[in-house]
């Protein structure tokens, strides 16, 4: 047995230890019936140090697979696609299905390969990219047609019946994540060329399969057992166990306030993100505040004003009340 | 509610100061809101509204999210007073009476040169039906609005199907609060209507505009006996003098009058007027 595998490092293993360690229910990443099943907060932990981008293969197997669970997801694209008003952007990647060097919207991970040069030594580390699945995703709380939800086990999912690819997710997002194919989707059937756009896609942490009690499909798939998925806790656990065995970083745990995606790597992330330019599809990965933030206090006081004019009307209609008493009195002193 | 005749000046007050505080808070907050709201579908971007001078803002999400917030305190605070406040007092002129519907009609025939339209209270019977309609919207659009809230603040992975309920009614009710915003400034612009115009920014309107349209009204607010300057010096029906013809003829005090609670402006009046004989 490897000091990995003693150390819990195996994918199968972490999931067997995580079974017999947390039987009692304090969360267990299983593999089988009931896997996802419950409020069980998921996360996931991509391992760098274990990642070879899969050598040899036609693309790396995370991706292959993740290529394959959706393969159909995507209905057939109305030909024409509508053409939107003013604005007339169109992203059609049907014709691009193939391609796996970036995110698509059908293509939901990538792996970018850094190179790096760190005390005069070359090394090359591979990254696999996708969505981080957010705790408080700002694409999902403000899509203004909830087509977007985060879900108790921390997966954030795109409905693709119910989005109208007005690309606010992505927008929102720090990584940009979410990819748009047009001449897809409900705003077909409402107003196509006024409202509505197509299909915000990406990566859902395969939580149907995490339903049915599967694994998602590219953590399933590694070889290198480089991603792991489990109780949230267990995995940060593991992440700073991890961390600190190779000295090295941790990137995902703070940055837009927090994910369920945790990289561990031995390089740091200022290094990796100096080898990443931001450009479509091909997010970086710099440091990442959370711009929901901004509007957390107003929105506070959003909630406390039932209160404020609860306070205010019940404060001024007693002192209505009261004046009138007095002009009543008044009127009857008067008379006397 | 302070409602009164000021005939030096030939103005009837038709709204007090807090009416119309109120009354501006939730027109000027729901526009900010309606406004920032059509921002966050998204259009901003899209239509080009961020070219426009001023307005580059418009196609920042989180910009537009902080202020439909900051326009929701006023819009629900202002709301929540409304209801207690008015509540309280007692004061429900707006609400809805028996036959307004039928009566609604008839107005509406009125406008299109069908029939003539009835004698009316302060309110038009429309504009309580319409009042009660908008109330309805805006307690579905502040209800949705702060379940929405939550979610973004403290609960992100709140039950779908609330999160769901909480965006479609929130969703549909804004098109509802846009109809109805748009049929009220449409009301408003009909000719009969507009010396109503005058009211909602000033507080008064024209006493003969009041008193040929609105009559039920006027006489709530007129004592039963004529004009100040040819009252005469009788004792009023109810008034000290009487009382005192009732104690001497049966030696007893008689019943205290019915207080009418609302109508401050004829007590003020009916308070002079009774004038005992030396």
């Amino acid at each position: 047995m490897s000091a990995d595998k003693k150390a819990g490092l195996n994918r199968r293993a972490f999931l067997k230890v995580s079974t017999g360690v947390a039987a009692a229910g304090a969360g267990i990443a299983l593999p089988g019936k009931g896997f996802a099943a419950g409020p069980k907060r998921l996360a996931t932990l991509i391992d760098l140090s274990r990642c070879d981008g899969c050598p040899g293969k036609d693309m790396p197997a995370c991706v292959g697979a993740c290529k394959t669970i959706n393969r159909d997801k995507i209905p057939k694209i109305h030909e024409p696609i509508p053409e939107p008003w003013p604005r007339k952007t169109i992203e059609d990647w049907s014709k691009k299905r193939e391609v796996f060097n970036r995110l698509t919207p059908y293509n939901f991970i990538y792996v970018h390969q850094a190179e790096i040069e760190e005390g005069g030594q070359k090394r090359t580390v591979f990254v696999p990219r996708r969505c981080m699945h957010c705790d408080n995703p700002a694409c999902a709380t403000i899509c203004p047609f909830s087509a977007n939800h985060k879900y108790e086990n921390g997966a954030v999912v795109i409905d693709q019946d119910l989005c109208f690819g007005g690309a606010k997710c992505k927008a929102v997002c720090p990584w940009e994540i979410p990819q748009r194919q047009s001449g897809v989707g409900i705003y077909l059937h409402i107003l196509p060329s006024l409202a509505g756009n197509g299909v915000m896609y990406k990566c859902d942490l395969c939580n149907d399969r995490l339903e049915a009690g599967k694994l998602p499909g590219c953590i399933e798939a590694c070889p290198q057992q480089a991603m792991l998925i489990g109780d949230r806790k267990e995995i940060y656990a593991q992440a700073e166990e991890r961390a600190k065995a190779m000295k090295g970083f941790i990137y995902g745990k703070k940055e837009n306030g927090g994910t369920a995606t945790l990289y561990v790597s031995p390089v740091s992330f200022a290094a990796l993100n100096g080898t990443m330019k931001k450009q479509p599809g091909r997010p970086d990965m710099g440091p990442a505040a959370r711009r929901m933030a901004e509007t957390d206090k107003m929105g506070k006081v959003v909630l406390q004003a039932p209160l404020y004019g609860i306070a205010a009307g019940v404060a001024g209609a007693f002192m209505a009340l009261s004046r009138r008493k007095d002009r009543l009195k008044g009127g009857e002193g008067s008379h006397e | 509610m302070s409602d009164k005749i000021i005939n030096e000046k030939g103005l009837v007050v038709r709204h007090d100061l807090v009416e119309l505080v109120e009354h501006w808070a939730i027109a000027l907050s729901g526009l900010l809101l309606l406004v920032t709201g059509i921002f966050e579908l998204p259009m901003a971007n899209r239509y080009y509204i961020t070219s426009l001078p001023g307005l580059s803002w418009s196609g920042d999400f989180i910009k537009s999210l902080y202020i439909h917030y900051a326009a929701s305190v006023v819009f629900i605070a202002a709301a929540v007073f409304h209801l207690l406040y008015h509540g309280i007092l007692g004061e429900g002129g707006m609400i809805p009476r028996r036959g307004d519907l039928k009566v609604s009609l008839e107005v509406m025939k009125s406008f299109f040169g069908k029939g003539k339209e009835p004698p009316f209270h302060k309110y038009l019977p429309e504009q309580r039906l319409a009042y009660v309609g908008m109330a309805f919207i805006i307690a579905m659009l502040i209800l949705s609005g702060l379940v929405k809230t939550y979610k973004n603040l403290y609960a992100p992975d709140m039950s779908l199907t609330l999160v769901l309920w909480a965006t479609w009614v929130h969703n549909v009710f804004f098109m509802l609060f846009i109809l109805a915003f748009a049929a009220h400034i449409g009301a408003i612009l009909l000719k009969p209507n507009r010396p109503m115009i005058r009211g909602i920014f000033m507080g008064t309107v024209r006493l003969d505009y009041a008193r040929h349209r609105h009559p039920l009204w006027i006489k709530e607010m007129e004592p039963e006996s004529p004009p100040r300057d040819e009252v005469k010096p009788e004792p009023v029906p109810g008034g000290e003098a009487a009382k005192d013809e009732i104690k001497e003829e049966t030696g007893e005090d008689p019943p205290p009058p019915p207080v009418v609670v609302s109508e401050e402006a004829p007590q003020e009046e009916l308070k002079e007027e009774p004038k005992k004989e030396p």
